[in-house]
């Protein structure tokens, strides 16, 4: 049977976050995700933006480790090489009733240890950003705040993780836990068993689905729910600053977020729902988002919109909207790792180092390893090359000269090396999200069918069992009449 | 890395890139089509279908057969064609960066021929709400799949809009013997072509509902059935009229937009009416020697029409870069055109051209499309009161793209100072 000392359950940014901390050490460690990739389900649904962490109330869980993991970005991204950005936020307000409130969030800001906060005046803000609106008048302006794409932070974590000895394991939905006499825990997925000595439940929306697994009833969840959408990269005007309106209690409103690639997403709703399956686009929602950033930007043109999304933020029901990060009292060795709402993304390389200090505290030897790589190679990234570069490339490798998604301008070279990939890409989303063939403004109406081919040729499958993401997406369904072949 | 040089060097190998540089190689010109696709012909090759040709060729042919007839002609001419090679570049000053399995090549053009084409409309652009399973496709793709690919989308399918492309598929669909349950289309008229109308939905009984659309995309990993439901004349849903039909695939024939990204980079001012670039009546663009034809420019409604327009902007880009390069050898200084704005009136969605050159040298023809169906209507051509041109009544369909052909007299008193030329759709009452 397959031992290891701790095991993940959950793949998201906080899963991966925390196989990457533990992988630092001497353990033998497993990362159990449901999905058929990792970073698929509240990861995925994220505006991306790592909040600096003015937001939290002072004292809270969140206020400590918002700022802490926050701070980590910048370092993380060079090592790592993940895409990060420095856009800034702007909190704006537009009354008196907001200022108060700005300055209010400024206490917060310098109470929990964000640098350079500062209230600014509406010509400092149109300095910035021509575009905003006649009735913004001041903004708390954080400087420092950057912007990540958070599935590609969770693809990084998992693969230096996996470099240095964590086993990422997909497709394994854990369905029974039970407590050993021997102390340990025995995990059952469809198709596989593992025993562990310690449990970290990252499993977002589900971490109380997976507790109730072990007998642990502490805490409920519900998702709260956002609808978002992404605007074209060739929109004019774009937004060079991350725009939040002053917020309300359960939200910090909606924003316009430049990203990593070029594009802006407005973000998001927040509509407490039962169902934590429902990451579905709800027309009430997409208005509301249009109408809030036409709040910041009135010029903004929605028909530049090129796709909508959803997220479910897991949020711990009675937990003064905070994290819950703590060993269980009743079952020993289980470290919960939930509620990871907003701000999860910021948190996630703090919260891996807490989860990491409660393991220690539960009796785990945490010895260091002499041979930990801190850095981790990305693929190749065409456009990101000179012309000398790509010629070169391409004389060693033509696949690099074969252009697949026209709108992102990705070659069958990089798509290749995503399906063989350290975490091999296997599905057509999850080759989007490594190579962005399929984000851009066609939605790969031209470039879908040769992703599947490529996949098909690669992975010597049928082109009909080629799937979009989760089990049974599948995206064809046969041979036409007398098209068999 | 590969250097070239020639007089033009075309974007696009559909049915317009291969019209164009054959024209401008009739012209005299050197000639190069970049080609993103292994083949020539662009869309014309998965449109299996007849109905193409019928002006042109005084035939009725399929897509590929009418793309044959071209595709000899150029392998024909001395035309250069680079297949399997995507433009990722083009600058101002005519210099293009494309790439192929060979590596990076950099063409140096007297002119440029835009020809590229459009893409479809996805659903993020219309917001429909609900999952984002599979089974959601443009109807563009699903042909790909259907005619090239040999592969089946789906089963059951439902299809929203009414573009032509999605009434071709609703036929070629149930040929194939898949059960489309019916298409559904937010105006209250259909977008595409009446006789497709007729030979794709009425001939198979597929019902088609206008003013209804889809309200909700339920299902998750895959499509498992839709909402539809009408709307009223604002176009805000009916809440009774909601109803849940079980499929596996929804297609989307909601549009297309010209594809001219690259356009931009090479600084061309786009018109916003149809996402393609502003030109004269000589096709061009306002960036000196770069002209556009066919999809890029404008959606079309028939191939033939691509065609002819195409061979517009062939000619005029041959004649610019020979007449160029004439002028540099003998020190010529290049001349500045006086022009008047062209601007949709009354009832008329766009015009191509959008601006005239003044005063005017030889015929123009003047393209435009209506913004409603008018049952009885006459285009009137203005400027400010004094009307210079009027139709005769006929009906007018959003569908059908509408010429009118002005001579140089009729044109001639026009002057720089004059407000913009107004093509009106005036409707008659009987």
């Amino acid at each position: 049977m397959n031992y290891y000392d701790v095991i993940i359950i959950g793949g998201g940014i906080t899963g991966t976050a925390i196989a990457h901390e533990l992988s630092k050490y001497k353990l033998t460690v497993a990362l159990l995700e449901r999905g058929s990739d990792i970073g698929i389900g509240a990861t995925k649904g994220n505006g991306g933006v790592v909040h600096p962490g003015y937001d939290p109330t002072p004292g809270s869980l969140k206020a400590k480790i918002n700022v802490c993991g926050a701070n980590r970005y910048p370092q993380l991204a060079r090592d790592l090489n993940f895409g990060i950005i420095n856009p800034g936020i702007f909190v704006i307000g537009f009354s008196d009733a907001d200022e108060a409130m700005l300055k209010h969030k400024l206490e917060f800001g310098i109470k929990n240890g964000v640098k350079d906060l500062a209230i600014i005046d509406a010509g400092q803000m149109r300095n910035r950003e021509p575009q905003l609106a006649t009735t913004a008048r001041h903004a708390l302006y954080a400087p420092t705040a950057t912007v990540v794409d958070p599935f590609e932070v969770a693809i990084a974590f998992a693969e230096n993780a996996k470099a240095n000895g964590v086993e990422i394991l997909t497709s394994q939905p854990v369905t029974a836990i039970k407590k050993r006499t021997d102390g340990n825990f025995l995990l059952n997925t469809p198709d596989q068993q593992f025993t562990c000595t310690y449990i970290v439940n990252a499993a977002g929306n589900h971490a109380d689905d997976v507790a109730r697994l072990a007998g642990i009833a502490e805490y409920q969840m519900k998702p709260r729910h956002g609808d978002l959408l992404v605007l074209d990269k060739d929109m004019v005007n774009k937004p060079k600053t991350v725009m939040f309106p002053c917020p309300g209690p359960d939200t910090k409103g909606i924003a316009c977020i430049p990203t990593v690639h070029g594009n802006t997403i407005v973000g998001s709703t927040a509509t407490m729902l039962d169902d934590k399956e429902a990451v579905n686009n709800y027309a009430p929602g997409i208005q509301a988002l249009i109408d809030g950033v036409h709040k910041i930007l009135p010029e903004l043109d929605a028909a530049k919109i090129i796709r909508t999304f959803a997220g479910l933020r897991p949020v711990v029901l009675d937990n003064n909207n905070d994290f819950y990060i703590a060993e269980s009292p009743t079952v020993k060795g289980f470290i919960h790792a939930a509620g990871i709402q907003s701000p999860g993304v910021a948190s996630a390389p703090a919260i891996a180092e807490l989860v990491r200090d409660l393991l220690d505290n539960a009796g785990l030897e945490m010895v260091p390893k002499a041979d930990y790589n801190p850095y981790r190679e990305k693929l190749t990234v065409f456009t990101e090359l000179s012309l000398a570069e790509q010629d070169a490339l391409i004389n060693e490798h033509p696949a690099y000269g074969r252009i697949v998604c026209r709108c992102e301008t990705v070659t069958e070279g990089e798509i290749i090396a995503a399906i063989h990939g350290a975490i091999p890409a296997h599905t057509l989303d999850a080759i989007k999200r490594r190579t962005r063939a399929g984000m851009g403004r066609c939605q790969g109406g031209f470039c879908q069918y040769k992703v599947i081919a490529i996949l098909a040729r690669e992975l010597g499958l049928s082109a009909d069992a080629i799937c979009l993401e989760d089990a049974g997406s599948q995206l064809l369904c046969g041979a036409v009449k007398g098209g068999a072949k | 890395m590969k250097q070239l040089d020639y007089d033009v060097v075309v974007i696009g190998g559909g049915p317009a890139g291969m019209a164009a540089a054959l024209k401008a190689n009739e012209k005299g010109a050197t000639v190069a089509i970049i080609e993103r696709n292994d083949e020539l012909g662009g869309i014309l090759n998965q449109c299996i279908h007849s109905g193409f040709g019928l002006s042109y060729f005084k035939q009725e042919l399929t897509g590929p057969e009418y793309a044959e007839l071209f595709i000899n002609r150029v392998k024909d001419s001395d035309i250069d064609v680079y297949l399997n090679t995507m433009v990722i570049d083009l600058a101002p000053d005519h210099r293009i960066t494309a790439v192929n399995q060979d590596g990076m090549l950099v063409l140096a053009a007297g002119a440029i021929v835009l020809a590229m084409g459009c893409r479809e409309r996805t659903r993020g652009a219309i917001k429909i709400p609900g999952s984002r399973p599979a089974g959601v496709l443009t109807a563009g793709l699903a042909q790909r799949y259907v005619n090239i690919e040999n592969r089946k989308p789906g089963e059951r399918i439902v299809i929203l809009g009414s573009g032509d492309i999605g009434l071709i598929m609703a036929r070629r669909l149930t040929l194939e013997g898949m059960q489309v349950l019916g298409v559904y289309e937010l105006m209250p008229y259909a977008n595409g072509l009446y006789r497709n109308i007729k030979n794709c939905l009425d001939d198979f009984d597929i019902p088609l509902h206008l003013s209804t659309t889809v309200t909700n995309i339920i299902g998750y990993p895959h499509l498992e059935a839709v909402e539809v439901a009408k709307v009223d004349e604002n176009f805000a849903v009916i809440d009774e009229t909601r109803e849940v039909i079980a499929c596996d695939t929804l297609l989307l024939s909601i549009g297309l937009i010209p594809e001219n990204e690259l356009s931009q980079n090479s600084g061309v001012s786009l018109n916003p009416r149809t996402n393609g670039p502003l030109v004269d009546e000589e096709l061009a663009t306002d960036q000196p020697g770069i002209f556009a034809c066919g999809n890029v420019l404008h959606v079309h409604d028939l191939v033939d029409n691509v065609t002819l327009e195409a061979e517009q902007a062939g000619t005029a880009a041959a004649v610019y870069a020979l007449e160029q390069k004439a002028a540099v050898s003998e020190n010529r200084p290049a001349e500045n055109k006086a022009t008047i704005t062209i601007s949709p009136g009354e009832n008329v969605g766009y015009t191509v051209p959008a601006k005239l050159t003044i005063p005017p040298q030889k015929p123009i023809r003047i393209l435009f499309r209506v913004r409603t169906p008018l049952d009885q209507a006459a285009v009137v051509i203005h400027t400010g009161t004094e009307i210079f041109y009027q139709g005769k009544v006929q009906a007018y369909k959003p569908s059908v793209m509408e010429a009118v052909a002005l001579h140089p007299e009729e044109l001639n008193r026009l002057n720089e100072s004059d407000e913009p030329i107004t093509v009106s759709v005036r409707e008659v009452k009987k």
